[in-house]
């Protein structure tokens, strides 16, 4: 959650708020009604503690309190993919909505079973199947503004080390240095952006041999290949 | 019958040098005499027993023994051999030979059957003539330039073909020849096309109209050989169109540069015309060539555009109509050249309105008639704004006899002429609008509530950097002359009839011209010899802001109308030049996504590669579209949902409607 970092610390008074009224939701009966009664209960009072009771949803600040909570920084990739989880829409933001369906396909009901069920939502996050749709899902989190299309080269840069950097170290190194050093795009779009993670899995790197230019790569794909290539050969 | 033979075959045998011939040609003639009698008396036999029990026939059986005793008898056949191609030999070498003799001999061999005279004669006769020539072209060669050796290679070809019709089977024309062109021709051709001082090349640059012909005649007979001339015209053509359009002494003068290609092509038109018979291959070559070099100058379009304009200014003026339309015809090919036509678009749009508003066009006629030209080849929607141009001018006539007839009261005092410009169709600049005198701007503003009151809801505004005046102007001694300026000069030169001298920043503060338009048209009335009306201190050839300005009590001139250097149309400056190229590359873009859209709409799903080439051919009539900036457009359209990628080969795209 980079962009709730500006936030101050969640004051601790958040957590005693007082629940809000039950929502009679549609739930048809799956598993035995006993538990599952009592874990939904369990979800909402976790939702709670973190709520912003004037607005019904949990903010910034909440989500702040819950990283430090659970002992995970809020720059964390498993934040990230908890949103994910979550389908969040808003940027900051989980509604009622969103963290009971969440944490629900999480199984977890405490703060201790979030805990551990957040490294395995990181491997099916990152289970290839379900990668593409996390790396857009992340792109699409940072367009905050209604009818945004892309996102500024400061901030695609730390969504791409922390959403890529741990599988492609030395490509998002050198992408970054060069998206940060280029004059031609002020934002990323989606297009680009998926071109980022395309180029990550199918090009080898740092050689780029199989890069071809006739491929429809996104032009800014052709600039990155063109500078990377003349900064190897000056040297 | 055979041993008769034999003895006609001792007897010939027996007869020296030159008679031998003579002796085979009489026995022959004799042997054929005895064998039609004998042909004749056993004519029954011949007709009934010989069919039935197939045996050979008594003339041919007498052919045969003829054959085979007397031409294939071991002392005469390489006699005979040897005695022909000595007689050919000869005559190659300029002796007069027996020719029916010859001709007799050769019948002979014929007569005996088509094989005889292949084996026993025409297979020799080749192998010797290819020796003979390859010996004799490599003598040739040595010592001739390509000229001579073209003159002697056709000659001999016409002799071996002469030589066929007088003595050899005509099917001997094809393979004799075919000696002469591989040796003469084929087997030297890359060293005669790129001779020193004498080649291909050398002949393109002197004309050598003669030599040319004989050149694309010769080598039209052996394989590769056309192709061969072409490439290494194409490649000098080339080379000298390249280095006339980057000579940066060319780049000077717009006007001799476009002469120059105009010169050029008019010389290779003609050599294509008279020395190689108009093919088509040729002139594609041409064609190619031209298109190549004329866009390695990204100023093309812009210069044949000031061309045109220095035509239709003063080169054209007292030329007949039809010499007209030929220079506009050269031009309109020199266009079709053009990759940018949409950069010679804009420049003409320029040049054009100068023309017009300055009534400086030598005739109407052929502006309007390279207006039909442009629009037969490139369509109604590139030459729409220009015609629109045309109509605002006469519009404006009518409108100014409108104005003048309802304002009778202005038959004295300065006159005002208006062109009403609708906007979009005139390549009209943000207007900087300057303060008119007094005079001027009262009649300005009568005008403009005329014009508003005949049409309503439309917007007036001065464009009064594209204007100009006739000034009446006494100087010191009482000499009178009338000045043609701009309307920016008129404003400076009303000024000092209220004073003596004015500072730069006074000039600047009374008109509020802007200042580098200011500077120019100073210069142009104070620095340039003939047209000083102006005076200025200290005086220089620059403009300064510290400079003063007066009358020139003494200008003086011969001529009474004193025409004061109006803006002519000339070279952009760097700056306007990249202004205009970004104008150009700004109006590319929507054409290039329209093409986009076009195309993605009727394929729906098209790859990569194949929309890029589709879309440079649809726009390549106007202008060649650089593929990245294609990529460009895509990826804004990809951006804007008019497009996708496939979700599996990303090469595809898709219409998403």
């Amino acid at each position: 959650m980079p962009r709730a970092s500006k936030r101050k610390a969640a004051p601790p008074s958040s957590s005693v708020a007082a629940p809000p009224p039950d929502q009679s939701r549609k739930r048809t009966a799956k598993a035995t009604s006993k538990p599952r009664l009592k874990e939904s209960d369990q979800i909402d009072n976790l939702f709670d503690t973190y709520a912003n009771r004037s607005l019904g949803e949990i903010d910034p600040e909440g989500i702040e309190s819950l990283c430090s909570d659970m002992k995970v920084g809020y720059t964390d990739v498993r934040i990230l993919m908890l949103a994910w989880k979550m389908k969040a829409q808003r940027q900051g933001y989980f509604t009622k909505d969103e963290w009971q369906a969440g944490l629900k396909a999480l199984k977890a009901n405490t703060i201790l079973k979030l805990v551990k069920a957040l490294s395995e939502l990181k491997k099916e996050a990152e289970s290839p199947e379900n990668f593409e749709d996390f790396y857009l899902f992340a792109f699409k989190y940072c367009l905050t503004e209604e009818k945004q299309k892309g996102v500024d080269i400061e901030s695609s840069c730390e969504l791409l080390k922390i959403v890529l950097g741990s599988q492609f170290h030395s490509q998002v190194d050198s992408l970054v240095e060069y998206l940060k050093v280029q004059k031609d795009y002020k934002v990323i779009n989606k297009d680009q952006w998926m071109g980022f993670l395309r180029f990550c899995k199918e090009i080898s790197f740092p050689d780029m041999a199989n890069y071809d230019e006739n491929q429809a790569w996104p032009l800014i794909l052709d600039n990155f290949v063109d500078w990377k290539k003349e900064k190897s050969s000056s040297r | 019958m055979t041993s008769h033979l034999k003895e006609i075959s001792k007897a010939i045998e027996a007869a020296q040098g030159e008679s031998f011939l003579e002796e085979l040609n009489r026995k022959w003639n004799d042997h054929n005499k005895a064998l039609q009698m004998i042909r004749d008396i056993l004519m029954y036999m011949d007709r009934t027993y010989i069919p039935s029990n197939h045996k050979t026939p008594v003339h041919e059986l007498g052919l045969n023994l003829w054959r085979d005793n007397i031409v294939r008898s071991s002392k005469i056949q390489t006699r005979l051999l040897n005695t022909l191609l000595d007689l050919v030999h000869r005559e190659r070498t300029g002796e007069v030979i027996d020719r029916g003799l010859m001709r007799n001999i050769i019948k002979m061999l014929m007569d005996l059957g088509s094989a005889v005279y292949q084996e026993d004669f025409e297979k020799h006769f080749l192998e010797v003539s290819a020796e003979f020539y390859k010996v004799e072209s490599q003598k040739f060669i040595e010592c001739c330039d390509c000229g001579e050796y073209l003159k002697k290679a056709e000659k001999r070809l016409n002799e071996e073909i002469e030589r066929v019709t007088h003595y050899l089977d005509t099917k001997s024309e094809i393979k004799i020849t075919n000696v002469v062109e591989k040796e003469m021709i084929a087997n030297h051709m890359l060293r005669l096309v790129h001779m020193d001082n004498s080649g291909l090349v050398n002949m393109l640059l002197d004309d050598k109209y003669d030599d040319l012909g004989r050149m694309y005649n010769l080598c039209r007979r052996v394989p590769n050989g056309l192709l061969t001339i072409r490439e290494v015209m194409t490649s000098h053509l080339r080379e000298t169109g390249k280095q006339l359009v980057t000579d940066p002494e060319r780049l000077k003068d717009p006007v001799e540069f476009v002469q120059r290609l105009l010169d050029e092509k008019d010389k290779y038109d003609s050599i294509i015309n008279k020395a190689f018979i108009n093919d088509k291959t040729f002139q594609n070559a041409l064609t190619n060539s031209f298109e190549y070099f004329i866009n390695l100058n990204a100023r093309s379009p812009e210069f044949i555009s000031l061309f045109v304009d220095d035509k239709l200014r003063k080169g054209l003026k007292g030329v007949s109509e039809e010499d007209v339309e030929i220079i506009l015809d050269k031009v309109m090919m020199l266009f079709r050249y053009l990759q940018e036509k949409d950069v010679f678009e804009k420049y003409y749009k320029q040049h054009l309105a100068k023309r017009l508003l300055s009534g400086k066009t030598v005739s109407d006629d052929a502006e309007r008639s390279l207006i039909v030209k442009l629009k037969t080849e490139c369509g109604y929607q590139f030459t729409s704004k220009l015609e629109g141009m045309f109509t605002d001018m006469k519009t404006s006539q009518d409108t100014m006899q409108g104005f003048y007839a309802s304002h009778p009261e202005l038959g004295e005092g300065p006159t005002l002429v208006v062109q009403v410009l609708t906007t979009g169709s005139w390549p009209t600049q943000p207007s900087a609008t300057c303060n008119l005198p007094s005079e001027m701007s009262a009649l300005c503003e009568k005008f403009r509530s005329y014009y508003l009151g005949t049409h309503t809801g439309r917007r007036l505004s001065w464009q009064t950097n594209m204007g100009n005046a006739d000034m009446k102007a006494s100087f010191g001694k009482g000499q009178k002359h009338e000045l043609n300026v701009s309307t920016y000069q008129m404003c400076v030169l009303m000024l000092f009839n209220n004073a003596e001298r004015l500072s730069y920043k006074e000039i600047e503060q009374a008109t509020e011209i802007p200042a580098p338009e200011l500077k120019r048209c100073l210069q142009s009335m104070a620095c340039v010899k003939g047209k000083n009306v102006l005076r200025k201190e200290p005086m220089s050839k620059e403009i300064g802001e510290e400079d003063a300005f007066f009358v020139n009590d003494k200008f003086s001139s011969k001529f009474y109308k004193v025409k004061i250097g109006t803006v002519v149309a000339q070279k952009e400056s760097e700056p306007e030049k990249q202004e205009t190229r970004q104008r150009v590359e700004e109006d590319r873009k929507p054409q290039i996504e329209a093409a986009i859209v076009r195309i993605m709409k009727s394929r729906r799903v098209l790859d990569h590669n194949n929309l890029i080439s589709e879309v440079t051919k649809q726009l390549q009539q106007r202008f060649l579209p650089n593929p990245t900036e294609i990529k460009k457009r895509i990826e804004s359209l990809i951006e804007r949902d008019f497009l996708e990628r496939d979700n599996v080969d990303r090469k595809l795209y898709r219409y998403l409607a």
